[in-house]
């Protein structure tokens, strides 16, 4: 142990981590478009004055692995008290453009203690479809407005230039407008609680706190570690297609443990893609993490310390670390699932029977907008079995955990009709623990729409382990057309779209089934 | 019964007598509620399993949600659909023939009856509800649009569901209960309601999902009752018991309600007492995590084999092990008269974890309280600064066993001035339901923005809830609330609905205290009216007998921060008002003890409440 006692350190890191979900209940309460209040697409963490990750509320992992970048690019610019940035270029710490981030330092007695970060999924940053999610996007212009690291609040004012301009370029800038407020309103919160806890303890303890937080984390992760085996494993999947070509495209990564530490190496993948599925190196990160975290036993925190013994190499111009100007708004939706899923089927190899078979590997994301309007929605599917049981049914698997929309709230709100919203039994792979079910969601439009659909697995069904099938596949329909997974489509008043979602893979042999 | 026959007291002498109960709770916890179909709109089969689609634990891939209450075989959909303007497709008559063929096969004790859009036009589940009824008059029958005619389908059909699943055992424990009262001569029984009121026997089985938290309602209800008496009408209510503690906030006097309760996994949005509940207590087990921190539960060595100190087989050290080495609580004390509290077994347990983490064993029982705290702390916190509350503005008031050792501790970590210890901490619930309002809860859907809300026509749906409110009460207060949020957010805030022009600025204000902020520029939309119907009953006073002689009865080694002190310890079976304490002292109550810490003194009031102060500096 380092400077606190156990038991300090132990008050201290549940004080925290209430400040980071104290955030996302501000957040999630005071915004105002669906994806974010309904939906929950948002996450919130508090950083140290060195860019660290202390403490996260538990929402979003694509979101929280790949907020360390945005960070940095805040604190390359000189922030003050009272200032808050503004963030989603994915080259400059972003993940993809609708992901908006605001950075504000935490400030005490006007001396920087830490960062308060929310990132919250806006459902128009404009581009050239509507909901900011274009399935054939080339390059990132195409995908929206860029913000690199600026000021959107200073000295607790309102850069007004920067906000005029932000919300000029984007479909629905009152939900915009909104949405922000309630961001800087989590924020501001971080520093109230954080200010208080300097007061009542000290503030020599509470930098104490964030420092030992952190290596006690790193600490926990080392020890799981090294309890696996040293030695190299390696794995291989793919995204299917790009939005362009149709053509299977391969991850691959190699999982390397040497004592307390770990490596993962993604050479072999494809290079980037001229499509959107392109990650930027946070993404590919994010997903990384995310995969070692699920093998960490369950109590340990997820913070800067978590991942400090993972290193990771990832070639560039690569499909998972894209070099500007590639379009990447895929990349944080789908290809972060597949990365995640390579990962983990390469940690199965040093620890079997601890990782479920494949989930459904999508978030099937479904855009549609229309004159005034846009609507963005992931859809659950199958989990996969695992040792311990099946896997659940009509679940967010992987980088993603948003709610969904209540049928009679998006019903009220958009020109659309929500036709069927249930689980396709039988759709999980056939084992001695059968795989989830896939959902199906059909929804008819009520006036002429955009439609992008980005999704995967309708080719490739979630894999079973030790035995068991693989998950049904998923599918894309407009009416009764077949369309590819990813797809952007005109839609008619009248039109249904239906998607149905991947079962997850089931566990062991059917015959072994009590 | 046996209370009757233990108390001496004659059934035909009693005026009233009120319920509280866990059975519906442990009914849903234990998912042991009666077997439950649900019809539903075709199309939409799954919306209780799917629930809002997110998985529990975020990196526990393996973890699924808790069960539905209804499985998939006993599903059973019907051709029709409402939509937010009323009907798209009409209902179709031969599919309600098949639905109900196919409940009536299934053989069940309840129905559940939800159909989308039926909280704005419930003709289709009415029709859908009554061809149930009549084709099977024995099975019970819950209408989405009659428990709770809210929009969010899922929480809708959740809670409607619950109380399909919850009606029939209720009704079974219930009239049991009203039959033996009535043969000894007892008045009927009122039973206690989530909301903290209390209802007839017959409206408690009607809406059986609204007595979940009728256990935990009457212990609020009663410690809102007693800070009240004593001056203190603003509170935080600790419970800390055996395995879980209970924490509430009291605002001038009234226990406050929410409608975002979730019990055991199933969301019940009806109007219940705002408990927070975490699973902590004296029993909480204090263990060394792989990294070398002290850490203290979620385990609880519960009643058996109870923490080390009770000699049933325990060796790990719970909380009640750590009061018991710091001198909290006396070596040799007897619990209900079968245990005996062994001081010397949790410095064994104490100590072998210390070794582990490199602690003595004084250390570990100084963490182990510490550390427990924190969990306690972040509780009340929960319940205050997140709904906007300032602890430091409330006295804590501390009940349950293990409610007076912790207290003064928390107070000074949330910078709380008074703790308040009532005499009676272990019949509070008991108090609480001997002076619960009747109390009925009416919702009435009013989606528009407040703007455009005329407020003649807000006047008439009013008068239309009260005068069904008097025709099923006699003589009832009514109370007018609406829930309202900023046009186009999606959770609403509750507010005094009365006088109609003062509904906006109220509505300002209360986002404010909640979320830090307001907006006079956006439009306000208006959600739902809410009539609270209450018919009074006579409250008993309490009193304190004078203070005796002397109420010291000895002295004990007692550990504060560290420092071990010799500290008197007081009989409260002895104290009476105006009798004093200063800390550091120890005040064994009949089923509790209080610790007050050095810094803290303290006086019996005239209703029989020990009043802390801490000393200023």
């Amino acid at each position: 142990m380092g400077r606190l006692d156990p038991v300090t350190l132990s008050v201290l890191a549940s004080a925290l981590a209430g400040i980071a979900e104290e955030m996302g209940a501000v957040l999630i309460r005071g915004s105002y478009s669906s994806n974010i209040k309904e939906r929950r697409d948002c996450s919130t963490a508090l950083f140290d004055s060195n860019g660290r990750m202390v403490a996260q509320a538990e929402h979003i992992p694509v979101h929280l692995g790949a907020m360390p970048e945005a960070v940095a690019a805040i604190m390359d610019r000189d922030p003050e008290p009272g200032d808050v940035f503004a963030i989603n270029d994915p080259y400059s710490g972003g993940t993809h453009l609708p992901d908006i981030t605001l950075v504000s330092p935490v400030a005490y007695e006007g001396e920087i203690v830490g960062y308060a970060v929310t990132r919250a999924h806006h459902s128009d940053v404009g581009g050239m479809r509507p909901g900011s999610m274009p399935s054939d996007s080339r390059e990132i212009y195409q995908e929206g407005l860029i913000i690199p690291p600026v000021r959107l609040v200073r000295s607790d004012e309102y850069v007004d230039d920067v906000l005029d301009l932000l919300l000029a370029n984007v479909r629905t800038p009152d939900l915009r407008r909104g949405d922000l407020r309630a961001q800087i309103a989590a924020n501001n919160i971080a520093e109230e609680r954080v200010g208080e806890l300097i007061q009542r303890r000290g503030k020599d303890t509470i930098l104490a706190a964030f420092e030992e937080v952190i290596s006690y984390a790193e600490k926990r992760t080392r020890e799981a570690i090294r309890d696996l085996p040293d030695g190299e494993h390696c794995a291989e999947d793919c995204m299917e297609g790009d939005g362009i070509t149709d053509e299977d495209i391969t991850i691959r990564a190699t999982v390397t443990v040497e004592g307390d530490s770990m490596k993962i190496d993604f050479s072999g993948t494809s290079d980037a893609a001229g499509g959107n599925i392109n990650c930027p190196l946070p993404v590919t990160r994010s997903a990384s993490y995310f995969a070692l975290r699920v093998l960490l036993p369950k109590d340990v925190l997820a913070n800067a310390g978590t991942y400090a013994p993972l290193s990771i190499e990832a070639p560039r111009g690569s499909l998972v670390n894209a070099a500007y100007p590639s379009a990447v708004v895929a990349g944080n939706v789908e290809t972060s699932n597949r990365i995640a899923d390579t990962v983990l089927a390469a940690l199965a190899g040093f620890a079997p029977d601890t990782i479920p078979a494949q989930g459904q590997g999508t978030m099937n994301n479904t855009v549609i907008g229309g004159q005034g309007w846009t609507y963005y929605e992931t859809i659950g599917g199958g989990q996969g079995a695992s040792q311990s049981g099946p896997g659940p049914s009509g679940v967010h698997v992987g980088m993603s955990n948003t709610l969904n929309t209540p049928i009679e709230a998006f019903e009220m709100e958009y020109p659309m009709r929500v036709e069927r919203y249930e689980l396709l039994y039988g759709s999980g792979g056939d084992g001695e623990h059968q795989g989830g079910d896939g959902i199906v969601r059909a929804v008819r439009v009520l006036e002429p729409a955009s439609l992008s659909l980005l999704t995967d697995r309708r080719r490739h069904g979630p894999r079973g382990v030790d035995g068991g099938e693989p998950g049904r596949v998923g599918r894309n329909l407009l009416g009764s057309e077949e369309l590819g997974p990813k797809v952007s489509r005109e839609m008619e008043e009248g039109d249904v779209v239906t998607v149905e979602t991947p079962g997850g893979g089931g566990y062991g042999h059917a015959d072994e089934r009590p | 019964m046996n209370a009757f026959e233990a108390s001496e007291v004659e059934a035909g002498a009693v005026v009233a007598l009120a319920h509280g109960m866990t059975v519906a709770t442990n009914a849903l916890l234990e998912r042991r509620g009666a077997s439950t179909a649900l019809v539903t709109t075709v199309g939409f089969r799954d919306v209780l399993e799917i629930s809002r689609q997110n998985r529990p634990a975020l990196y526990d891939l393996a973890q699924d949600r808790p069960p539905a209450l209804v499985p998939r075989e006993l599903r059973f959909t019907v051709e029709e659909r409402m939509g937010p303007d009323g009907e798209l497709i009409p209902l179709d008559e031969t599919s309600l023939e098949a639905a109900v063929t196919a409940v009536e096969e299934a053989d069940v004790e309840a129905v559940a009856v939800c159909l989308l859009f039926a909280f704005a036009h419930p003709e289709h589940e009415r029709r859908v509800g009554e061809a149930l009824r009549e084709a099977l008059p024995n099975v019970y029958v819950s209408l989405s649009s009659e428990v709770l005619p809210e929009f969010r389908e899922y929480e809708r059909f959740s809670t409607t569901t619950a109380d399909a699943y919850l009606a029939p055992k209720l009704a079974a424990y219930l009239e049991k209960l009203a039959e033996r009262m009535d043969e000894v001569g007892s008045p009927p029984p009122l039973i206690m309601q989530s909301s903290g009121g209390v209802t007839s026997v017959d409206d408690a089985v009607s809406d059986a999902a609204g007595c979940v938290l009728s256990g935990p309602a009457g212990g609020v209800v009663g410690a809102a009752y007693v800070g009240s008496l004593g001056g203190y009408p603003d509170l935080l209510t600790f419970d800390m018991g055996g395995t879980s503690t209970d924490v509430a906030p009291i605002l001038a006097g009234e226990a406050q309600t929410t409608t975002e309760t979730v019990v055991a996994g199933v969301p019940i949005k009806l109007p219940m007492v705002d408990v927070h509940t975490v699973s902590a207590g004296g029993g909480s087990i204090a263990w060394a995590d792989a990294g070398g921190a002290l850490r203290v539960g979620p385990h609880s060595a519960g009643a058996e084999p109870g923490p080390a100190a009770y000699d049933m087989g325990g060796s790990e050290p719970a909380v009640t092990d750590a009061n018991l080495f710091l001198g909290y609580l006396a070596d040799g004390t007897e619990l209900g008269g079968e245990v005996v509290l062994r001081r010397g077994l949790s410095e064994k347990a104490l100590a072998a974890l210390g070794e582990k983490l490199g602690l003595t064993a004084e250390d570990v029982a100084l963490g182990t309280v510490r550390v427990a705290n924190a969990e306690m702390t972040r509780a009340l916190r929960i319940v205050s600064v997140e709904r906007g509350l300032d602890p430091r503005e409330f006295a804590l008031l501390a009940f349950g066993g293990a409610g007076g050792m912790h207290a003064c501790a928390l107070a000074e970590e949330l910078g709380m001035q008074t703790v308040l210890v009532p005499r009676a901490g272990g019949v509070l619930s008991a108090l609480g339901l001997a002076i619960s309002d009747i109390r009925r809860d009416y919702v009435s859907p009013y989606l528009s923005p407040l703007g455009d809300v005329d407020a003649e026509e807000f006047e008439r749906r009013f008068a239309r809830m009260e005068s069904t409110s008097d025709g099923e009460l006699t003589d009832p207060e009514h109370t007018r609330r609406a829930d309202l949020r900023y046009g186009g957010q999606s959770f609403e805030l509750t507010v005094e609905a009365d006088p109609f022009e003062k509904l906006e600025h109220r509505f300002h204000q209360a986002h404010e205290r909640r979320y830090g902020y307001r907006m006079e520029d956006e439009a306000v939309e208006l959600v739902n009216l809410r009539l609270i119907s209450t018919v009074p009953v006579e409250k008993p006073g309490l009193t304190e007998p004078e203070a005796g002689d002397t109420a010291e009865a000895g002295e004990r080694e007692a550990n504060f921060d560290g420092e071990w002190m010799e500290v008197p310890v007081l009989d409260r079976e002895k104290m009476g008002e105006g009798s004093e304490v200063e800390g550091p002292a120890i005040v064994e109550f009949r089923e509790s003890t209080c610790v007050v810490r050095p810094g803290w003194r303290g006086v019996v009031d005239g209703v029989g409440t020990l009043v802390l102060e801490k000393d200023d500096g």
